[in-house]
């Protein structure tokens, strides 16, 4: 390259430093960190797999499970538990919502590992914004995954069951709620495990203590004695999140809308608590 | 389909499903795949809890590098200041670093460092290993808070820039890379946050000489090729202030080269430009002026041409009558030492040496005035400074010249 080459460059470097000079509005810089997150997180091949295959394995378990569901005997064991609706959900709920939350922990886990994080917050220094962008770009993402693989499942599990129960349709009351909810499940988790994944920084406990609201904690609370295991899991995200995608919920749990407000409040106070740590904390 | 059936299926599909297909590289922070060339051993336990339960070995061998792509000419120097002047990016803006100190608990890695930096040099950040040189940039750079004092650029903290990607290029550690994305993205990326297009980004691929290797992964990349993804990043908005982490570390003559001409070329068109090292050698043919701390103090700063001259210096004498020579260099007020085939001469300059040995008639074959070497200057102003320095070698340490006003206390464990 020849000097000549090089003020080429350098002079094309001066237009963007010019435009530097008039101060871009907020909403102009949020749609630039938004771009940056979004790019970052589409050109991972790694994310892409990994969401295939858990997609695959999660149409391929709900066929399983609506199967077996049509082979008990109607009103039997398993009609009692899970009803026809939130049956559509089950494999859902752990081969893609397990996944897509360890995807989201690793959008600020990844960073810190490899210290790209030190770029990121050198070239956008308001750390709010990063994770907002963050959390902005993987909610949505997550929420498109969610709503397409909800409406798949649906599908999928009233086909099957409509030979020997009598599948539900979208017309039927609370369904087409149900569908759409259990789609925001989707993205409530993985806001969740983003927030997480800043405030922790280390993969190992990151995903450790994501996977422990996403998922044990509600185990944990099972075990409680009998009037408490309802009175504190009904906060949990698993049983905030069966009470909206279930046509009859059991007694015990909120209503439904107090549900939904359960499965914003988790996001939104791990985001809280991770915006807070982030600006006080050194990089 | 049959119980045994289900429960078989269920168990194959569970297991070729996310379990076995990737891999969360726990160390890293990120999910792997297995390639063709890796493996892995799936263990399926039932637990007491009615689940299952995955124990995983595997190995994963990345592929082979991406062979490194040839350096790009670096231009010309600017033959003439005036040619240089043309070029001065709009807004030159000093780095000015007032009293920073910066404690980790009980260890305090910058104490009450003060300093600044001009447009237009080569300015080397030089240091011991632990001195604080990186804390010191990462203060610059507002990742980390200072304890107390201030560290601005251009007069203004880097938190309050807008874009600051316009103001301050920056390569801080080029192996913080993200190993699954390509180059391409990667650069993308960092452009987009500050609102720079990709035409530019195609510019820098240019300028470092990587555009045929963008769609690589930048695993795949070697350290050189690392340290040239992380230059181009740093000139993608082409930047009046460059701050450089230890950009050579690593690399082989011919980059050490490249990034040296680079880096005077973007010095002469006017930017401020500070690069650390903890290699004297490199700097002196780098840095036009020089900032020596050790232990998070100031313990120099000075032009490089001023601190080589300030650099002990001493007279290689040879002569056949070396004994009586010796004598009359002593009556004379010199210190004399001999050396393998001649004496060490301090004191007394090559001419006054020359002049006494003809007043004599004493034949003198050899007459060599020797510098230390800028690595000896360098350890002589920094010996005491270091952390892991042998208790006994302190006191006897010729004594940091340099040092403008800071005491160096002796600082031995």
């Amino acid at each position: 390259m020849s000097a000549a080459q090089l003020q080429v460059a350098g002079g094309a470097g001066a237009a963007p430093a010019a435009s530097a000079q008039s101060v871009p509005s907020r909403l102009v810089r949020a749609r630039d960190v938004l771009a940056c997150e979004w790019t970052k997180l589409r050109s991972l091949r790694s994310n892409r797999w990994t969401l295939a295959v858990a997609a695959v394995v999660t149409l391929a378990l709900t066929t399983v499970v609506a199967q077996a569901f049509a082979a008990s005997p109607a009103g039997g064991k398993h009609g009692a538990v899970m009803d026809r609706l939130a049956t559509s959900f089950l494999a859902y709920a752990e081969y893609l919502v397990l996944p897509v939350t360890v995807l989201s922990v690793l959008v600020f886990t990844s960073e810190y590992g490899s210290g790209l994080i030190r770029t990121t917050f050198t070239a956008v220094p308001r750390r709010q914004a990063v994770l907002a962008a963050k959390a902005a770009v993987t909610g949505a993402a997550a929420l498109v995954i969610g709503e397409i693989m909800a409406f798949a499942c649906f599908f999928l599990t009233q086909a099957i069951l409509t030979g020997r129960h009598g599948g539900l349709s979208l017309a039927d009351p609370g369904t087409l709620r149900a569908v759409l909810a259990a789609g925001f499940v989707l993205a409530a988790c993985a806001v969740t495990g983003v927030a997480v994944g800043a405030i922790i920084r280390h993969t190992a406990g990151a995903i450790a203590a994501a996977l422990t609201a996403v998922c044990l904690l509600a185990v944990l609370c099972l075990a409680l004695p009998a009037p408490w295991n309802l009175r504190i899991g009904r906060f949990t995200l698993p049983f905030a999140a069966y009470d909206v995608v279930a046509a009859h919920p059991p007694a015990g749990l909120l209503s439904p809308w107090l549900s939904l407000l359960v499965l914003i409040a988790w996001p939104a106070a791990a985001l809280l608590a991770a915006a807070v740590v982030l600006t006080r904390r050194d990089v | 389909m049959t119980p045994t059936i289900l429960v078989v299926a269920l168990v194959a599909v569970a297991a070729i499903s996310f379990d076995v297909f990737c891999l969360i590289d726990v160390k890293r922070g990120r999910v792997r795949y297995l390639s063709k060339r890796g493996w892995a051993l799936v263990i399926c336990v039932s637990n007491p809890w009615g689940g299952l339960a995955y124990l995983i070995f595997g190995k994963d061998r990345s592929g082979p590098p991406a062979p490194a792509p040839p350096l790009p000419d670096v231009p010309e120097l600017p033959a003439a200041p005036h040619a240089a002047q043309r070029r001065r990016p709009a807004d030159p803006m000093a780095i000015e670093v007032n009293r920073l100190t910066k404690r980790f608990g009980s260890v305090t890695a910058v104490d009450d460092l003060s300093f600044t930096v001009r447009p237009g040099t080569v300015t080397g950040f030089l240091g011991p290993n632990g001195a604080g040189k990186t804390t010191t940039l990462r203060v610059l750079l507002g990742l980390e808070a200072p304890t107390s004092g201030t560290a601005l650029i251009g007069g203004r903290r880097y938190q309050e820039f807008v874009r600051p990607l316009h103001r301050v290029g920056s390569l801080l550690d080029a192996t913080a890379l993200p190993a699954g994305r390509a180059a391409w993205f990667h650069l993308l990326a960092v452009a987009q946050s500050n609102g720079i297009g990709e035409r530019r980004v195609r510019e820098v691929l240019e300028l470092t000489g990587l555009e045929s290797v963008a769609a690589r992964r930048t695993g795949e990349f070697s350290l050189g090729m690392k340290q040239r993804l992380g230059i181009a990043a740093a000139l993608l908005a082409d930047p009046p202030v460059l701050l450089f982490d230890e950009p050579v570390n690593g690399l082989d003559p011919e980059g050490i080269r490249w990034i040296r001409l680079l880096l005077k070329a973007m010095a002469a068109e006017g930017r401020t430009i500070v690069i650390s090292s903890h290699l004297m050698s490199e700097m002196a043919q780098t840095a036009d002026h020089l900032i020596v701390i050790g232990r998070g103090r100031l313990l120099a700063d000075i032009s490089t041409a001023e601190f080589m001259s300030r650099a002990r210096q001493d007279v290689l004498v040879q002569s056949p009558r070396a004994a009586e020579l010796a004598g009359l260099l002593t009556a004379a007020g010199a210190a004399v030492s001999p050396e393998d085939g001649g004496l060490a001469v301090t004191g007394l300059g090559a001419g006054a040496i020359g002049d006494l040995a003809a007043t004599y008639g004493i034949a003198v074959h050899q007459l060599i005035t020797r510098h230390a070497s800028l690595e000896e200057a360098y350890l002589d102003l920094t010996g005491a400074s270091t952390d892991y320095r042998a208790a006994t070698q302190a006191p006897g340490v010729p004594g940091t010249p340099g040092t403008p006003g800071t005491p160096v206390g002796t600082a031995v464990r």
